[in-house]
């Protein structure tokens, strides 16, 4: 059985904020009125976080990536009431839209504030060149969502794998946010294969496991040469 | 000020109980004709789809002996079964007509008149549910026959699903073969 993780590398990463973008449009994340943003509902699955980088005596103020984590052992699931929220086999910490009863409970217990809330529901223009992914649902208001590894590609790709009776190679399932990263900082892949790219940064020494003192297991991990807080 | 809105609030709940009641008895009789729509499960899926013309899959894979993927062209190799477009029948029916069937002048019609005939939709999975053909049709072969009836015996137009599309029907042949049921194999 795979298990899904990402390395972010913040030594290539510029903070051009391309896999926010590219993840808001490939999973249909609502765009949220001017003044509704300025209240706080604003929606991302991949945010950008503010960190502070220092090397010798110098301090850096940058902007980083910031998915869902995928913790091994999540903190959001527990509190669920009604199984909406789950870590599956392979890892993926999956969010059933319809199952969801919008009580917020996962969100409050996520530390990284990786879970959005539907305020409103989503809006989207019949003809207009941004048509929503047809591979992902749309939400409806009252429900939380958020990363979800792009799963729906993985549902894909396990078909055509499957079908040719062989095992996802590594590098066949991307995620949005690296297909659009042009620095090559985001890497995604399965870390139980020892000969996959993310097993190999996972064992690197710049690795970085953000709030790792909450021991939560989180399968994203940051890479960087510097100290980042 | 805060206080005198606090006493009013009393009498308001008692009335809010009143309302409530009302809308509790509004609820028993919606769960009611819930109910009876679960005693009726297949006659609530069972709403009677209405097809622009009575097309026949008995004439065609019975008698003219046409495979389902002739027709269905991506339902080994894709997500969808896809519905014929008219340029498929072109193939047999042209100007002179097979049949005195005036089922079959529908059809001529719609091909002297140009545009594609307005079939209607008889299964389908809601956006959030990722069901593919090629899945169960090439890899496990799973027969047509098991979740859409003997197709090739309808003498009249699909109307109806045979093995309503609902989670329990997915879930119950899966426990049976073995195949996950882990909800994001199936919801996106
Ligand atoms: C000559 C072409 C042709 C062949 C061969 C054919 N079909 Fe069809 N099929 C159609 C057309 C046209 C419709 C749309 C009309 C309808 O719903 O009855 C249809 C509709 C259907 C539907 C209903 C789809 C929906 O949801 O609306 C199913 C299921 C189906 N076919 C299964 C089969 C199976 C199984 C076979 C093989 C045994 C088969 N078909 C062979 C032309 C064909
Ligand atoms: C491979 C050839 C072939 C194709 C393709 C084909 N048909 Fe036919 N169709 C026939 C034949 C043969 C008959 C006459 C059968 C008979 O003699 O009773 C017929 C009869 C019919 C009839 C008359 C009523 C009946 O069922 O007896 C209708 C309506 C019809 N076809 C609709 C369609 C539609 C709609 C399509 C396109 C999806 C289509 N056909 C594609 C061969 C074909
Ligand atoms: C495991 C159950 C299952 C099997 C086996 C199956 N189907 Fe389907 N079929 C479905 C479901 C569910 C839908 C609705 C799909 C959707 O909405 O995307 C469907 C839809 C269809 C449609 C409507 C058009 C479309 O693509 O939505 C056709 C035609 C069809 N099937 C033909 C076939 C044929 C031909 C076979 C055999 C080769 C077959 N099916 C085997 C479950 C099945
Ligand atoms: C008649 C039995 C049957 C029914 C009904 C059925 N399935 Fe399946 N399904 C199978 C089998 C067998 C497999 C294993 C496919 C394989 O070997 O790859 C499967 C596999 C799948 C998979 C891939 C699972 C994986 O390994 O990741 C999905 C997704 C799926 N089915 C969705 C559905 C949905 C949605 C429905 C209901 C609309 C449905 N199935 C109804 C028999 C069925
Ligand atoms: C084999 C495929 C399959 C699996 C596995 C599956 N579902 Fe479903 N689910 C469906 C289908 C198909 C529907 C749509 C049924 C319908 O339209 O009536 C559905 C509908 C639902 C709905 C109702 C949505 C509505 O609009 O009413 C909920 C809630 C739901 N699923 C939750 C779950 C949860 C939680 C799990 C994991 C324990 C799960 N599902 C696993 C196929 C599946």
């Amino acid at each position: 059985m795979p298990k899904w993780a990402m390395a972010i590398d913040l030594d290539k990463c510029t903070g051009c904020e391309s896999c926010m973008i590219a993840c808001k449009v490939e999973n249909n994340v609502a765009i949220v009125d001017p003044e509704q943003a300025q209240a706080g509902r604003v929606m991302y699955w991949m945010d950008m976080m503010t960190a502070y980088e220092s090397e010798d005596t110098q301090v850096v103020r940058r902007i980083v990536p910031k998915p869902c984590f995928h913790c091994d052992e999540p903190p959001c699931t527990v509190v669920c009431p009604v199984g909406a929220t789950y870590r599956n086999p392979e890892g993926i910490v999956a969010q059933v839209y319809h199952r969801c009863i919008g009580c917020r409970y996962c969100m409050a217990a996520c530390p990284y504030t990786a879970k959005v809330f539907n305020w409103y529901a989503p809006k989207w223009l019949e003809d207009s060149a941004c048509r929503p992914n047809p591979d992902v649902s749309l939400r409806m208001s009252g429900v939380v969502e958020k990363c979800s590894f792009c799963s729906h590609r993985l549902q894909q790709i396990k078909e055509i794998a499957d079908l040719e009776g062989r095992r996802i190679e590594d590098g066949e399932y991307v995620t949005a946010c690296q297909e659009n990263c042009p620095t090559d900082a985001i890497v995604f892949g399965d870390i139980e294969d020892k000969d996959s790219s993310v097993y190999k940064l996972s064992k690197s020494y710049r690795v970085k496991r953000y709030m790792d003192d909450l021991d939560v297991k989180p399968k994203v991990f940051y890479l960087s040469r510097r100290t980042t807080e | 000020m805060n206080i005198p809105e606090r006493t009013s609030a009393r009498a308001d709940s008692r009335l809010e109980v009143r309302e409530g009641m009302r809308i509790g008895a509004g609820l028993v009789i919606v769960m009611m004709g819930g109910a009876l729509c679960i005693l009726h499960a297949s006659g609530c899926r069972e709403r009677k789809v209405e097809q622009p013309i009575d097309y026949s899959h008995k004439t065609h894979v019975g008698t003219a002996g046409i495979a389902c993927v002739d027709c269905h062209q991506s339902v080994e190799s894709g997500i969808r079964a896809t519905i014929p477009p008219l340029e498929t029948c072109k193939g047999c029916h042209s100007d002179t007509p097979l049949t005195e069937s005036p089922e079959e002048k529908k059809l001529l019609n719609y091909l002297a008149n140009g545009g594609e005939i307005p079939w209607n939709k008889v299964y389908q999975v809601p956006d959030h549910v990722y069901f593919s053909h090629r899945r169960h049709v090439s890899r496990s072969k799973v027969t047509c026959q098991e979740c859409h009836g003997d197709i090739a015996s309808f003498v009249n137009a699909v109307s109806f699903q045979f093995l309503p599309v609902t989670m329990e029907n997915c879930m119950k042949c899966h426990k049976e073969r073995n195949v996950t049921n882990d909800c994001l194999s199936c919801h996106r």
